[in-house]
């Protein structure tokens, strides 16, 4: 209250002494400019380990066409642009390389338009996927992509990441509900990628732009599909001696022609984590569970419900359980959701993969990421999208131990080594951003990769918009020229 | 500079985020040095690395509402409240925050003769029409106002500071509603004239603990006699004497704190004592006090023992995100307390209510001063019991 007094008495607001920041705050409004040290700090993460982001100024744009008043002044004065939503990237997509004026969409958080009857939601993209899903509830639907952060991620952030989550196993990822984008191009345009026919015409932009990683653009607004609620619910939690038996239990019943909403398995290490956390009654002498869960009418889901738990005790279930009221399911998931959260209870840091097997080879992976993970005395968890195959295994760490990154890194390598060579990828859904993209040459040749840099300059020649991520350093040299013109003595 | 935080509490967040959306300065500004997340960061900054105390630095920590909507958010269980309240109390000691008249301001709370007599000359000006609405007073201030009498020793019911003087009413009824079930009630008036809360949210910390002291030392069962459980109304004053076990951190201040009961949550209780009586005739919706959900966790009690006596009982559709209100923060940081209060009156509207449930006495103040009807829960039970 001080300070708006002293401001207010003296007339003075801050001066940058920097003529771009200062045609920033004429363009947007002073106040929602910033360019003090802490908020250059803040901005500099997000929710991954990376350390080493360098945030020139910060700006939250309410307006698209506040937006390409950015992006254009960013043009004019050479400086390259990040897009920002909620922060909680674990790849460090969103993390600023060579000080670029970070653009934070949290802002634009408005649900524009909900037509129930096209079955299609228009929002800017700092909504939190979660409020979305709440807000359409009541009329019957939600947006189906659900992410284990969903109660803090953004649709943007979704956007560029093409996020996945539980439910999205049968439902699929963002792009499949995605249906239209309005984007500020790195060149400043404005342009609709997308749209609502049935049938857009010409190449799907829309498809490329999602899970960009913010390299394209920004996205301004984004018309996304509804998905409507389905009238029954049944959520198993099954419980297993070894972790092999979950992963079996997992193809047997994809295997089965079922189809479930969701199939998530968490090993006992971090079972325990989320079971002192939320208290949903996870068994804490298990080895591994298995939470199942299947959607549709009322009659089907026991049917499918009953079949899963045959399928489980066929490979050694050991129990059973059926939630038997939405609290108990909601804590369930609450559980789930909050892994990766509740693990510093046991070490403060930790390393997040994100590699995608085939099903059939889940089981294998999974022992080798535990004998990897041995063999470099690192401490490993395994939480994970079993019916996609997507893992995610946890390094957990306490980063203040001398030489324990090291050993990190190593463990890292060979689980990625290991993902691949099953017949896998690089990442599902958390993206490359700058954590993964050193693994980038194990998965795609150097065609692949110049191919994909060239499709990628089409948008943003100069690569301007958020540099220095996705594609590897020798493949993207407009990338690193423009990191390295970051004005010295400016800000950086 | 050593803000004096425990390191390893401070390495507990991995900033993951999951805090962003309950934090309700986040939520009206997007602003990353205004969430729990980012804060904690800045006290890493300034302990860890030491980074200079930046204005910016001391608005992210003045702005905070410290209503702890991120702690039950948190999965790794960071005690961000008592980070908050350290670091303040730190940069109070260092002369960097609650400059000379803010503690001025605050010291008549512990003082009963000097806050009645300030109260009243404050009854006479708003009469006169002198009281600035920014001040967030909604209701008329009593000139006078009955003593609350002892009518037993089953329990303690705490009275206060502020709460006493403009809302003595509600203890009026809380302590008929008490009766009601049974308990003989001794008001504690001036053996307990403070509990501290606003002092410590000031970072004030050594007056709360004083005051923590005394009241202790007052409130004492005596030699051999069981000791009362000790019933309060206001949430954010039960918050605080829940932790004088932290905050002094002896058995005896343990052994205090464990005796602290929410009224909601000490009739939830002994609901078979409570008489039945026709439900009023309002749809009721319930705001729970930040420092009732988020710290002391027992908002359920306040459907519980509200439910048989109303005829409609509904949610907010906010998930317990804060109002704003803050103890002195609506007055601290009028514009961020007013946007906030935004949000849940859109919530309030949306659940189309009679009348709002809040059991705390600030955010009731809060709300009403902007046009929400509220009532404290014991106020509307009382209304059932004798009407």
């Amino acid at each position: 209250m001080l300070n708006e007094l002293k401001k207010r008495l003296t007339g003075k607001t801050d001066s940058s002494g920097d003529a771009f920041v200062d045609a920033l705050r004429e363009a947007i409004s002073p106040e929602r400019v910033k360019f003090d040290g802490a908020h250059r700090a803040l901005h500099g993460h997000d929710a991954s380990v990376f350390d080493g982001g360098n945030s020139g100024p910060v700006v939250y744009p309410e307006t698209t066409a506040e937006v390409q008043a950015v992006v254009r002044l960013a043009n004019d004065h050479g400086r390259n642009v990040v897009p920002r939503g909620a922060g909680t990237g674990l790849a460090g997509g969103a993390i600023p390389l060579g000080a670029p004026v970070v653009v934070a969409v949290t802002r634009m958080n408005k649900i524009l338009e909900v037509d129930v009857d096209n079955m299609i939601a228009w929002v800017e993209p700092g909504v939190v996927n979660l409020d979305l899903s709440n807000t359409l509830r009541p009329h019957g639907f939600h947006f189906a992509p659900d992410p284990s952060s969903q109660q803090a991620c953004t649709i943007g952030g979704n956007v560029a990441n093409n996020s996945g989550g539980p439910h999205c196993l049968a439902y699929g990822v963002t792009n499949a509900h995605v249906v239209a984008l309005e984007v500020v191009l790195p060149s400043g345009e404005v342009a609709m990628l997308g749209g609502l026919d049935a049938e857009p015409q010409g190449l799907d932009l829309r498809g490329v732009f999602v899970g960009s990683e913010g390299t394209l653009g920004i996205t301004t607004r984004i018309a996304v599909r509804l998905t409507k609620n389905r009238p029954e619910v049944r959520t198993l939690l099954l419980s297993f001696d070894s972790v092999t038996d979950a992963a079996n239990t997992v193809s047997g019943v994809i295997a089965g022609g079922i189809v479930p909403a969701a199939m998530e398995v968490m090993d006992q290490r971090i079972t325990e984590a989320v079971e002192n956390y939320v208290g949903a009654g996870y068994p804490l002498d298990a080895a591994a569970v298995l939470l199942a869960e299947v959607d549709g009418l009322d009659a089907g889901v026991d049917i499918d419900a009953d079949r899963i738990a045959q399928i489980g005790r066929d490979n050694n279930a050991t129990a059973v359980r059926l939630a038997e009221t939405d609290h108990e399911r909601a804590l369930l998931w609450k559980g789930r959701k909050t892994a990766f959260g509740a693990i510093a209870q046991i070490a403060p840091d930790y390393y997040l993969h994100d590699t995608v097997v085939p099903r059939s080879a889940l089981a294998g992976v999974l022992e080798e990421v535990y004998a990897i993970a041995k063999r470099h005395d690192v401490l490993v968890m395994n939480v994970f999208h079993a019916g996609d195959g997507n893992l995610h295994p946890l390094l957990i760490f306490d980063a203040r131990e001398e030489g324990v990154l090291d050993r990190v890194h190593a463990a890292g390598g060979e689980i990625i080594t290991a993902s691949l060579d099953a017949g896998g990828v690089l990442s599902g859904e958390h993206g490359i951003g700058v954590e993964k993209q050193k693994y980038m040459d194990r998965m795609f040749s150097g065609d692949d990769l110049d191919h994909q840099n060239r499709l990628r300059q089409g948008f943003d020649p100069f690569c301007r918009t958020n540099p220095g991520k996705v594609i590897p350093s020798g493949h993207s040299c407009a990338d690193i020229q423009s990191l390295r013109n970051v004005p010295d003595k400016v800000w950086g | 500079m050593d803000l004096k935080l425990d390191d390893d509490m401070l390495n507990q967040c991995v900033q993951c985020g999951l805090c962003l959306p309950h934090c309700p300065t986040f939520r009206v500004t997007g602003d990353e040095t205004m969430s729990p997340r980012g804060r904690i960061k800045l006290m890493r900054e300034v302990q860890l690395a030491d980074a200079p105390v930046t204005d910016e630095v001391l608005d992210a920590f003045s702005s905070c509402v410290q209503c702890r909507g991120c702690e039950p958010a948190c999965p790794s269980g960071v005690e961000y409240g008592h980070l908050m309240e350290r670091t303040r109390e730190t940069l109070a000691d260092e002369g960097m925050m609650t400059p000379a008249w803010q503690r001025l301001a605050l010291k008549p709370l512990a003082n009963p003769t000097l806050l009645h007599a300030g109260s009243k000359v404050l009854a006479v000006a708003q009469r006169l029409k002198l009281v600035p609405g920014r001040l967030g007073i909604s209701e008329q201030l009593p000139m006078r106002q009955a003593p609350l009498e002892t009518s037993g020793d089953d329990v303690f019911l705490f009275t206060g500071c502020v709460m006493d003087a403009w809302q003595r009413d509600v203890h009026a009824a809380g302590q008929r509603v008490l009766e009601a079930a049974g308990f003989g009630v001794t008001p504690t008036n001036e053996l307990a004239p403070c509990c501290g809360a606003l002092q410590a949210h000031a970072g004030l910390t050594g007056e709360t603990r004083s005051l923590a002291e005394t009241m202790m030392a007052n409130l004492d069962a005596g030699s051999g006699a069981e000791p009362r459980p000790i019933i309060v109304d206001s949430a954010g004053c039960g918050a605080a004497m829940k932790d004088y076990g932290h905050l002094l951190d002896t058995p005896e201040a343990v052994a205090f704190s464990a005796r602290v009961f929410d009224i909601q949550e000490f009739l939830a209780l002994h609901l078979n004592r409570l008489p039945t009586a026709a439900p009023i005739d309002l749809r009721v919706a319930v705001q729970d006090p930040c420092h009732l959900r988020h710290v002391q966790r027992v908002h359920d009690a306040t459907r519980t023992v509200l439910r048989p006596y109303v005829r409609e009982l509904v949610e907010l559709d906010d998930e317990g995100l804060c109002c704003g209100a803050g103890g002195a923060y609506s007055v601290l940081e009028p514009e961020l307390a007013g946007q906030i209060r935004e949000r849940k009156l859109g919530s309030i509207e949306r659940a189309a209510p009679d009348v709002v449930a809040s059991a705390n006495p600030g955010c009731s103040m809060h709300l009403g001063s902007a046009g929400a009807n509220t009532r404290h829960p014991m106020q509307l039970i009382d209304d059932a019991l004798n009407q």
